[in-house]
């Protein structure tokens, strides 16, 4: 088997349109959460805070290209665009045949379904539907879009597991370049804040909603006065490349991908459970071939819901003890769903880089039943080596990665 | 509708449909050598038409005889006056 590098990285999220500036937001400890007056035209909706991005310099891409794009596709193309220029990877390279792409989203651009059902229903006439909304709506939206505006002639491929898009796309890319069958791939999440997608959760009541008024104390993972999560949006592409080839040209690594696993627990659509998760994180260090205590740091998953960090916590609590720093940055930019596993890889490579945690914002008195994990609160000087990032996602999908640092 | 009236709401559709400049609808420009209008583009000039201008242009066969900006302009303002008879 091949190893594989990690050499690229390109965000859009919350906090800023580029890792400088979302890192910048995590180490100011700013809270991207935001009150959504709009949100109160829908019946029901009782969550009526996000975590929304900036959609700007669209129209940098070109109008044949931007037709197919969604509010989500944009994000991934302009983070595609950050992460290949990182690793600084050449143009001819993208339609080599030896350059793919894998990217994940919970579903289709949701603004986009939403603007093709309210054309195509009050009459039921299909004539008004443009040509190019299919190609916003479809699951594959993100990866079709990327491929198709960087000329990408290797393999493109969609994840769509929800929260764990993101994570998956990175593991099927780890696997293809590890096989041989890829030398270079584009791997991430992309989603799109919309009120519909928010309001999948509110029905779950798994949403914040007391703090509709006060939106920078929300969302509040592992908090005892955590009350659900926050949706956010966005895009975290990474570039990872076959480990020799990237030593070879002298690339800059920012580590090594290690291990990865994604399971299904088996037994439930929303309700996760931490067996299924410690049977995910085990799998994961087995196949990295590590013990838990190898662990530096964990970036969890913990979306501020009731029973997912209830979960979370009591799985990493049996694992790894109260050794090893755990933080969740969901107190920061929201859960950008599909897009999560990347965003907040993305992240914790910088604070790996860096030699710094950044905590868990909004954590104040961790719960009882979150107890017994080495939460981080404040930032904490900390070498990181071994990073593992968690994802949980409905569908009772998990998956789980590791990464070291490049020696 | 006078051709005046049909000639600005067409070139409205290229102008915020497909960002053409104003400049560049001429009406012998060709839509797809000279706009750079594709297949795609061709399905969501007629939807765009249709709203602009109240008609179904959808089935009719003489769409696919259009080539320049002028032919277009001609066959909506035929297709306006079809209506008013």
């Amino acid at each position: 088997m091949k190893r594989v590098a990690i050499t690229g990285l390109g965000v859009i999220t919350p906090l800023g349109n580029s890792v400088e500036a979302f890192i910048g937001g995590l180490e100011r400890g700013e809270n991207a959460s935001v009150y959504m007056p709009e949100w109160k035209k829908y019946k029901g909706l009782r969550c009526l805070v996000g975590a929304p991005a900036c959609l700007e310099n669209e129209k940098l891409i070109p109008r044949q290209n931007r037709r197919s794009m969604g509010r989500l596709s944009i994000f991934a193309v302009q983070a595609a665009q950050q992460a290949l220029k990182d690793a600084n990877i050449s143009k001819d390279t993208l339609s080599n045949g030896r350059l793919g792409c894998v990217i994940g989203s919970t579903m289709g651009s949701a603004e986009s379904i939403a603007e093709a059902f309210e054309t195509l229903l009050p009459e039921n006439d299909l004539s008004k539907l443009t040509s190019t909304k299919f190609f916003q709506c479809v699951s594959h939206t993100a990866a079709l879009n990327v491929g198709q505006f960087l000329g990408i002639t290797g393999t493109v491929m969609a994840t769509n597991a929800a929260c764990a898009s993101a994570l998956q796309a990175i593991g099927a890319g780890y696997d293809l370049i590890r096989l041989g069958q890829q030398d270079v791939m584009l791997c991430g999440g992309a989603e799109g804040l919309h009120p519909t997608v928010v309001g999948s959760f509110d029905v779950l009541f798994a949403t914040s909603t007391r703090f509709n008024q006060t939106p920078k104390e929300t969302p509040r993972p592992f908090d005892a006065k955590r009350d659900g999560l926050v949706c956010g949006e966005g895009s975290g592409i990474v570039v990872l490349e076959d480990y020799d080839l990237a030593k070879k040209r002298k690339a800059k690594i920012y580590a090594e991908i290690i291990g990865f696993n994604s399971f299904g627990n088996g037994s439930h659509v929303s309700e996760s459970n931490r067996e299924a998760i410690t049977s995910c994180v085990n799998e994961t260090l087995k196949r990295a071939k590590l013990c838990p205590q190898d662990i530096d740091y964990i970036n969890a998953h913990a979306t501020a819901t009731i029973q997912g960090d209830k979960e979370e916590a009591s799985a990493i609590r049996g694992i790894f003890g109260a050794t090893v720093p755990v933080s969740s940055l969901k107190g920061n930019i929201g859960h950008t769903l599909g897009a999560s596993g990347a965003i907040e890889l993305i992240a914790s490579l910088i604070m790996m880089k860096k030699s710094i945690i950044y905590p868990t914002l909004n954590l104040k008195e961790p719960d009882k039943d979150c107890q017994g994990i080495n939460h981080v609160m404040h930032p904490v000087a900390k070498e990181i080596n071994i990073l593992l990032k968690n994802c949980f996602a409905f569908g009772g999908i998990n998956a789980s990665l590791v990464c070291k640092k490049e020696d | 509708m006078t051709e005046h009236e049909v000639i600005k709401l067409t070139n409205e559709v290229f102008i915020d449909s497909f960002e053409i400049e104003s400049s560049k609808l001429l009406p012998e420009a060709n839509i797809f050598n000279d706009l750079g209008l594709d297949s795609l583009d061709v399905v969501d000039l007629v939807v765009a038409l249709q709203k602009k201008f109240a008609v179904t242009i959808r089935d009719d066969e003489r769409v696919r005889n259009i080539r320049t900006l002028g032919d277009l302009q001609q066959f909506i303002l035929i297709i306006k006056k079809e209506i008013g008879k």
